[in-house]
């Protein structure tokens, strides 16, 4: 793949609009309340019929944080009171109870990820206990190559937790860190120490852990291209296997925490693309790999060499090596992906306490793919992995005439092949070093749901792509 | 979507008085013998267009009256028998072209259950009705003959004291072999049947059969997408088969 990015402001300018991130097609404001436990219930019973099914994936949601940081978009719950952990924890276990029987006993977990929030609000032995349960419901895989990973507060880790998480059998960690410039800390109310992170970092390192990833945001308030070139030079020296550099998406009106951000103090377009060009730069000049969208790796990395061998996938944890498996969510808000089907649970509390404890499977809403979604959710999973489309491999795979096909996919790419963003190289779409940062705009193309764009609404649903 | 239709699944064009659907399982005897019209016509007045069954419906159970033999226009069918003890057997699937009821014949009433495996469309024949004509029509005669034989031959297949792998390659080759034989692709096809009936059909455990689909995809022999097979070596494929499937 063309791992070379170009920067062009008025491009982008020209080019920019809100659109989805695409960890999954169709995006989840197409979820519908129609979709129900039986429509979920049927999906898992057939994932359980296919010649070789699946492995699974485990998402576990731990909603609750000790603090607000204001940019947070998260589904998250802020107390301070740490007893609200062992009830949830319990709920959970009784979830994946009523859970993991619908699948088969040889579906073995690859992969395991603990989000939130902060999945460190609960402490060792509660989380602990939770991933024994876990693994007494389903069956953990015990191949080197399974993922077993987890995010964390660097605040909220103490003494002993890293090493414990290793003998839980964690092997991947993930560490906001944003920015350690004082300012930018104050304004998004998250104060956090070089030195507390750069420690939990060290400690991965010394109980095991195969990879540690680190969060970074550009965007945030009273952000400086020096500040955060500061902070990218601190990072770039601990030299996490990982760094994922999101864009500071402001939305007030859809995220509460969002309004204590003054939008004053926010940088401009223009501040905005030098802060994710410094960023580009400096982790590419430090020797890793543009994996796609907001991530970099090393060149030695899982995500690293499935890029370079084609085989990187992209599930609602972000870019992966084991899409190709059924993804379970539990806990509020989580969302599972079961053969050609999404579902997610009850964002809010309440409602999921109270189904898992009338023993009912606490999904909200969710959408069975059409023939239509499951060609179009591949066209851009190829897009965004890839950095392609393989029109050959489509007509293959779907036996369709792309062109004829994608006709109106392919007028409306016709503005960005015109802007240089893409070219057409035989039976191939490539994204250019112009369209590499806007796969996300290419990917819209291709969105039945996009096609008719209600201009006046007023609240955006998406995030822009830079 | 319009006119455009993703996946593999066959559908077959609906024939007129003088041509029958190109997936009949009749119209190859009938362009062999080069019947006349008046012949013609009077065997596809024998045929009704019956479907859609769903998914689980039953298109005749064991015991029911014999009436009518079918040939599949679209969808798979399979066929069952349940046991003492409730235990079901899986006797085969039928694709598209392909007759069922056909072990039926000799008795009186259906031997077997036939159940859609998804969306099915069936051309149904009048037995007494095609008997009657078959003896004015000795071509017809021929293929009904053919078309036992070829049944029985089916069911002897995995009576044998084969490998898991062995009856694995099989049961894959003569998947493809039964799609090519209609028109479609003979390496990139849909499995409409579960593993659950693979491993009954195959008497292999459910486990097994991933297993050996498992160990047929790292040697390169195929490539499994949920239930999208593509035959990657069918060379190799063939070889492993050859034992069960003799030609």
């Amino acid at each position: 793949m063309n791992n070379r990015l170009e920067f062009d402001l008025n491009l982008l300018r020209r080019c920019d609009r809100p659109g989805p991130r695409y960890t999954s097609y169709p995006s989840a404001p197409q979820f519908s309340t129609r979709f129900t436990d039986a429509d979920f219930r049927r999906q898992v019973a057939r994932s359980n019929q296919e010649p070789i099914p699946r492995d699974l994936s485990l998402y576990v949601h731990v909603p609750f944080c000790f603090s607000p940081c204001f940019y947070c978009g998260c589904n998250r719950i802020i107390t301070r009171d740490v007893s609200r952990g062992a009830p949830y924890a319990e709920r959970l276990v009784r979830e994946a109870e009523m859970v993991a029987p619908l699948f088969d006993r040889d579906r073995d977990v690859v992969q395991l990820h603990f989000g939130g929030g902060t999945p460190n609000f609960l402490n060792a032995p509660a989380l602990a206990d939770l991933v024994d349960s876990l693994g007494r419901f389903f069956h953990f895989s015990n191949a080197r190559t399974r993922d077993f990973s987890i995010e964390l507060d660097p605040r909220s880790v103490r003494d002993g937790d890293i090493a414990a998480y290793a003998a839980m059998g964690f092997n991947r960690a993930s560490f906001g860190v944003q920015d350690f410039d004082r300012a930018v800390q104050l304004a998004i109310n998250r104060e956090q120490s070089i030195e507390e992170t750069l420690s939990a970092i060290d400690a991965c390192r010394t109980s095991g852990f195969r990879s540690v990833n680190v969060d970074l945001i550009y965007g945030l308030p009273r952000q400086t291209l020096a500040g955060f070139l500061h902070t990218l030079n601190t990072i770039v020296l601990a030299r996490p296997d990982r760094v994922a550099v999101y864009g500071y998406a402001h939305m007030p009106q859809k995220f509460k925490a969002q309004r204590q951000i003054d939008d004053r103090e926010l940088p401009d377009a223009a501040e905005r693309l030098g802060l994710l060009q410094v960023a580009i730069e400096r982790l590419t000049a430090a020797g890793y790999c543009y994996i796609g969208l907001d991530h970099f790796a090393l060149p030695g990395d899982d995500l690293s060499v499935a890029l370079a061998a084609g085989s990187l996938q992209r599930n609602f944890m972000g870019y992966t090596t084991h899409a190709e498996s059924d993804l379970i969510g539990l806990g509020a808000s989580s969302i599972s992906h079961i053969g050609d089907s999404y579902s997610q649970n009850f964002r809010d509390l309440p409602p999921w306490e109270s189904a898992v404890d009338q023993g009912r499977l606490p999904i909200a809403r969710g959408l069975l793919l059409d023939e239509d979604d499951v060609i179009r959710a591949q066209v851009i999973q190829q897009l965004m992995c890839r950095g392609l489309i393989d029109r050959a491999q489509i007509e293959t795979r779907f036996t369709i005439d792309f062109d004829l096909y994608f006709a109106e996919s392919l007028a409306r790419l016709l503005p960005l092949a015109a802007e240089g963003l893409v070219t057409f190289d035989g039976s191939r779409i490539i994204a250019t070093s112009r369209g590499r940062l806007m796969l996300r705009i290419i990917a819209m193309c291709f969105d039945r749901y996009l096609a008719t764009p209600s201009v006046s609404e007023t609240q955006p649903r998406h995030s822009r792509a830079l | 979507m319009g006119s455009q239709r993703a996946g593999s699944s066959p559908i077959a064009d609906d024939g007129d008085a003088f041509r029958f659907c190109s997936t009949c399982a009749f119209s190859a005897s009938c362009l062999a013998h080069g019947f006349d019209k008046t012949k013609l016509e009077e065997l596809h007045l024998l045929v009704a267009h019956v479907g859609p069954y769903e998914e689980g419906d039953h298109i005749f159970r064991e015991g029911d009256p014999f009436e009518a033999i079918a040939a599949v226009r679209t969808g798979t069918v399979k066929t069952y028998v349940t046991d003492s003890e409730g235990r079901e057997q899986v006797l085969g699937f039928f694709l598209p072209g392909e007759v069922i009821g056909l072990n039926a014949i000799s008795q009186a009433r259906y031997p077997c259950n036939a159940v859609a495996l998804d969306s099915v469309m069936l051309c149904r024949f009048s037995f007494p009705n095609i008997a009657a004509l078959a003896t004015r029509v000795p071509g017809l005669q021929q293929h009904l003959f053919r078309l036992l034989s070829e049944d029985i031959g089916k069911a002897a297949l995995l009576a044998g004291n084969f490998t898991a792998d062995e009856r694995m390659a099989a049961f894959v080759v003569s998947m493809s072999r039964r799609h090519a034989a209609r028109g479609f692709s003979a390496t990139r096809f849909r499995l409409s049947m579960t593993r659950t009936d693979i491993a009954n059909y195959l008497r292999l455990a459910s486990e097994s059969v991933s297993r050996g689909f498992s160990r047929l995809q790292d040697s390169g022999l195929l490539h499994v997408d949920r239930r999208e097979i593509e035959i990657t070596d069918p060379v190799k494929l063939e070889a492993l088969a050859r034992n069960i499937l003799r030609e």
